[in-house]
């Protein structure tokens, strides 16, 4: 058995389209896989800007909390909205956006108002004193009063044992004895 | 009582209260000494007031610079404004001993000009940006706030509030003369 001559002759051509299509297919397949991780890297960009500025408000809530407002009275950059606290606050999100750490952003408002502009003092030299101090005030204070307490828990059962019965004259026991039945008396009248 | 150590922890503690009260009553707590005094002045770049001529701080080297913060809505800068334009005039002018600078802050172009026109201020004028930019780097509480700078660009004093004839007396002569100029450090 032998193939006709025509179908031998076209069967190169059938093996060419249809490698052709698999080509094809596995084409589609790439540039599809492609779109796809394409648009998910831009979706992700998207979600990564969206959050980062959550985050710089965040952190300019945060900077601005620790400020303390130049016109105002005991309130912060972040809750005041005199003009010059605003400015700041414009100041520190441009600080925020230009990469400068928290650190970086306060070191420049101490070096232009001075320790004053930070609302609670820093944690080292005469600052950490402040932090320590109320603290170390209170468990001394403390300490001196459960001192005492204790003393004076520890030396009243002494003084009461070591205190001598009163002594009852033979008249005074026999005047309880007359109250006391006096008393009984009136109860079962 | 008097070699009781209860006696003297109790007076001691009081004494503390007593001392930190006292301060407290007597400090003002918006004189707050500028880091900046004894530091190089920050530098900037301004337009005159309403437009033309351009100044920048470093290009002032070698002359003593009064530098004033001020706004038209300021009422303590309306003390202060004919004092400044007769140290410019003595000073300024007539001895070439020193430059005024006048930097509006939180202010618009058309009110401010109002203002310098009312009290006849001569002086170079310039309005802050939007931003604070300048304002901010020299750390302003508010309006009016004055530093006195040397020759070299350092700052040697800073008045918090409107200025007077004293500060002035006091200061100004002090800044031709270069007394107690020295190295000054950058402001971080």
């Amino acid at each position: 058995m032998s193939a006709p001559a025509g179908a031998m002759s076209r069967l190169p051509a059938r093996v060419a389209v249809a490698r052709w299509r698999i080509a094809r297919w596995a084409l589609a397949r790439w540039i599809g896989a492609l779109a796809i991780a394409i648009a998910g890297m831009l979706l992700a960009a998207g979600t990564l800007r969206a959050l980062s500025a959550e985050q710089i408000e965040a952190r300019v809530l945060a900077i601005t909390d620790g400020l303390r407002c130049p016109t105002c009275q005991g309130i912060s950059v972040k809750d005041s909205e005199a003009g010059f606290s605003q400015q700041i606050r414009e100041k520190v999100r441009r600080m925020v956006i230009e990469g400068q750490s928290d650190e970086d952003i306060r070191a420049y408002f101490v070096s232009r108002y001075g320790e004053w502009i930070l609302r609670a003092p820093k944690k080292e030299g005469i600052g950490l004193v402040l932090w320590i101090l109320p603290g170390a005030a209170l468990l001394v204070a403390g300490g001196l009063v459960f001192w005492r307490i204790r003393r004076a828990g520890r030396g009243r059962p002494q003084a009461d044992a070591a205190a001598p019965e009163p002594e009852l004259s033979p008249e005074q026991r026999a005047r309880i004895a007359r109250d006391l039945k006096r008393f009984e008396d009136e109860e079962l009248a | 009582m008097w070699r009781s150590w209860k006696f003297w922890t109790v007076m001691v503690a009081i004494s503390g209260l007593v001392v930190m009260l006292a301060y407290g009553f007597f400090t003002d707590p918006k004189k707050v000494p500028s880091p900046l005094v004894g530091h190089m002045a920050p530098d900037f770049a301004v337009e005159r007031l309403g437009g033309g001529e351009k100044l920048s701080l470093g290009s002032l080297r070698g002359t003593p610079v009064i530098l004033n913060f001020w706004a038209s809505w300021c009422l303590a800068c309306r003390d202060e404004a004919h004092l400044l334009e007769a140290v410019h005039r003595e000073y300024g002018v007539e001895k070439k001993a020193l430059r005024v600078i006048g930097i509006a802050v939180q202010d618009d172009v058309q009110k401010a000009q109002a203002f310098a026109r009312q009290y006849r201020k001569t002086y170079f004028l310039a309005l802050d940006n939007a931003q604070g930019e300048i304002s901010l780097n020299y750390g302003l509480y508010g309006v009016p706030e004055t530093f006195f700078i040397d020759r070299e660009g350092m700052i040697r004093y800073k008045q918090i509030g409107a200025l007077t004839p004293a500060v002035m007396e006091a200061q100004v002569p002090r800044l031709i003369a270069g007394v107690g100029s020295g190295k000054a450090k950058e402001p971080k």
